[in-house]
């Protein structure tokens, strides 16, 4: 119990972390460590498929992708001018939305309970990922590669221009 | 020798990886890379469909190995090889070509294991793979139109992902799978009973996000946006195969799933039907409306998916073979228009219609592949368009929806006149200013459009054959 109100403390504390940060970079950072603590309490929900997912997904796709478009980013429009002051009233919100999810979330959870669910069988993660769901795992890596090529052929304009500048400078040709 | 289908799925996804390390300098390199690819799995696939007993038997869990399967990764190789080629001469002077051929290997590569996916997670996965991709390649020019295309895409076909992940939360929660054969098991008469509530919600979840990827009515201005704004090869790939792959494909594996023939689903099985109807006249009557030649096009795709959609609705083994005939009947006609137009707006520099006229002397080849191919989206004997659109009618006509089977003609002879319309404005008549100066399309261009042109007539002509021997290989078996 202590270890997951610590988890879910910490979580808490990243997520806000990341809407405040005003570099881009380190935003994106922390916000796959909120992916991996989430993946953490799912795994010990025995709900390993969703935290497979969640941990290969959100903290490793999802970062690699915001990464790779941050990288791309000319070198000032990487730090957010704008006053993140506004967030602070994001504490309160969250409050307000523990109160409800309290009152109307947690009877729904009940009934869900009632119905079977895969989590009963319990397999271990190596069963899952190696022998169950390989066939998704070629999914992921087609998703990652779809996300590069993606941003690749999105961004190639700033990618042309950033290699010109780095030839201007260097007097390289790329 | 025995095959495997994952090889469709890994071979291309190499393939767009090795294109980016070898062909940076030389674009040139990209466009063979691609063709061969495509070209060596288009083989391959042809040959493997009449002899399934070929297919390996090494495959991973979650993966399912039919006849539907195959006669999808055939059609997703057709129309991506015919698209390549066709770009190859299109896209000369694009800088970026390495990265459109990338786009359109890993898009196969999704698209293949969206047929051959065992559970409604993997498809989901393989979905939103080719969700990026479609993305990035409705964007690839950097016009306005492209982009605002790909932004009302993204909304559209990301909510309909929203629905799709509720739908497998809550049928994993109420029957504990979302495995194709674990709920086909569940379907059968043995285990008997109603759905409860909570699946059937599901189905309409399912079915809502799979109708909002496929864009037909009333979920049709992402599609109509896109194709009008993207690259014509882009627009053709989108039209041929991916809305179909990403959307209808599912929806009737959703009807053979949950067997919406016995009747125990006959809500939503009416209201699909319902949705098929009108979008079949929708489309139909907002295509002769059209003065932009790719609208008319983008309108008219509404229209044909609306025979899909009605005989997936009715279910019945007839109607399900119809709807699966037409799927790959669409791909070949609609890729072939969709170039014709991609290579008259790169000659004249427009797709509006009332500036065309008189294209066919100078453009005779294009001419009459214009006409081949919507003869067969007309529905007109002998070319196979034909067949499907009869064995649609025919089965409404047998399960008792004589209604909808009479309104599937009328639409036919819609479909019919506008295009003959837009054959008369663009190809016959006075020739335009701008027509004057037209040249017929180059050979690359050219090519894949002779060759789609060429299975339209061969699959009409020699139909009965190709229909014995895909129900002898198996297709009766996933019905």
């Amino acid at each position: 119990m202590t270890y997951h109100l610590a988890l879910f403390i910490l979580i808490i504390i990243l997520a806000l972390a990341a809407v405040m940060a005003k570099n881009m970079l380190f935003s994106a950072l922390i916000l796959s460590l909120v992916s991996v603590g989430v993946s953490l309490i799912l795994f010990t929900f025995a709900s390993p498929w969703a935290a497979v997912f969640e941990l290969s997904v959100c903290a490793g796709l999802i970062t690699a992708l915001f990464i790779s478009v941050i990288n791309l980013m000319p070198k000032e429009k990487k730090l957010l001018n704008e006053s993140r002051l506004k967030f602070t009233l994001l504490p309160v919100v969250l409050l307000i939305m523990a109160v409800i999810s309290w009152i109307y979330i947690v009877p729904f959870f009940e009934y869900l309970s009632k119905h079977p669910h895969l989590s009963i069988h319990n397999y271990p993660l190596g069963q899952i990922i190696w022998k169950d769901r390989v066939f998704d795992l070629i999914g992921q890596i087609c998703i990652f590669a779809a996300g590069v090529f993606a941003i690749k052929s999105l961004f190639a304009r700033s990618i042309n221009e950033q290699k010109s500048h780095k030839s201007q400078v260097t007097g390289h040709k790329f | 020798m025995t095959i495997s289908l994952l090889a469709y799925l890994l071979i291309p996804l190499f393939s767009a990886v090795l294109i980016q390390f070898t062909s940076r300098y030389k674009k040139n390199l990209a466009d063979i890379i691609a063709n061969i690819t495509l070209f060596a799995g288009f083989l391959n696939i042809s040959h493997l469909i009449f002899n399934t007993a070929k297919t390996a038997k090494f495959s991973l869990p979650p993966m399912a190995q039919d006849t539907f399967t195959l006669l999808m990764i055939f059609m997703i190789y057709m129309v991506a090889l015919a698209v390549s080629s066709f770009s190859s001469g299109f896209l000369t002077e694009e800088k970026n070509r390495h990265h459109f051929h990338s786009l359109i290997l890993v898009s196969v590569s999704a698209m293949c294991g969206i047929v051959t996916a065992g559970d409604f997670f993997t498809l989901y996965i393989f979905v939103e793979a080719l969700a990026i991709t479609s993305l990035a390649l409705i964007a690839f020019d950097k016009s306005k139109k492209g982009l605002k295309g790909a932004i009302k895409y993204f909304f559209l076909n990301f909510s309909g992902s929203l629905f799709i992940l509720l739908a497998m939360a809550i049928l994993l929660f109420t029957i504990g799978t979302f495995s194709f054969a674990g709920i086909q098991h569940l379907t059968d008469p043995a285990y008997g009973g109603h759905w409860p509530f909570q699946v059937v919600a599901a189905i309409i979840l399912l079915l809502s996000g799979f109708l909002i990827k496929s864009g037909i009515f009333p979920f049709h201005i992402q599609t109509v946006a896109a194709k009008q704004g993207a690259y014509s090869p882009v627009s053709a790939f989108m039209a041929g195969t991916v809305t179909k792959i990403a959307g209808v494909y599912a929806v009737i594996k959703i009807a053979i799933i949950f067997n919406f023939f016995d009747l125990k689903l006959h809500e939503i099985s009416e209201t699909l039907m319902l949705i098929g109807a009108i979008s079949i006249l929708f489309g139909a009557a907002f295509a002769m409306r059209q003065k932009d030649f790719k609208k008319m096009l983008a309108y008219s795709s509404i229209s044909q998916t609306g025979y899909i959609i009605l005989a997936a609705g009715l279910a019945t083994p007839l109607a399900l073979l119809g709807a699966i005939f037409h799927i790959f009947n669409h791909a070949s006609f609609k890729t072939i228009l969709f170039l014709n137009e991609a290579g008259l707006k790169k000659n004249l520099n427009t797709s509006d219609m009332e500036k065309m006229g008189g294209l066919a002397r100078s453009m005779p080849w294009t001419s009459w592949s214009f006409v081949i191919a919507f003869m067969s989206a007309a529905g007109l004997p002998p070319l196979s368009g034909f067949w499907s659109k009869f064995i649609i009618i025919i089965a409404l006509w047998q399960g008792g929806a004589k209604g909808y089977a009479m309104m599937a003609i009328g639409a036919s002879v819609l479909t019919l006149i506008h295009f003959i319309i837009l054959q008369r404005k663009v190809f016959f008549g006075k020739i335009s200013a701008i027509a004057k100066n037209a040249q017929e399309m180059p050979l690359p261009m050219l090519a894949p459009i002779i060759v789609l042109c060429i299975v339209i007539l061969v699959s009409g002509i020699l139909f009965p054959y190709f229909y014995a021997c895909l129900i002898e290989t198996g297709i009766k078996a996933i019905l």
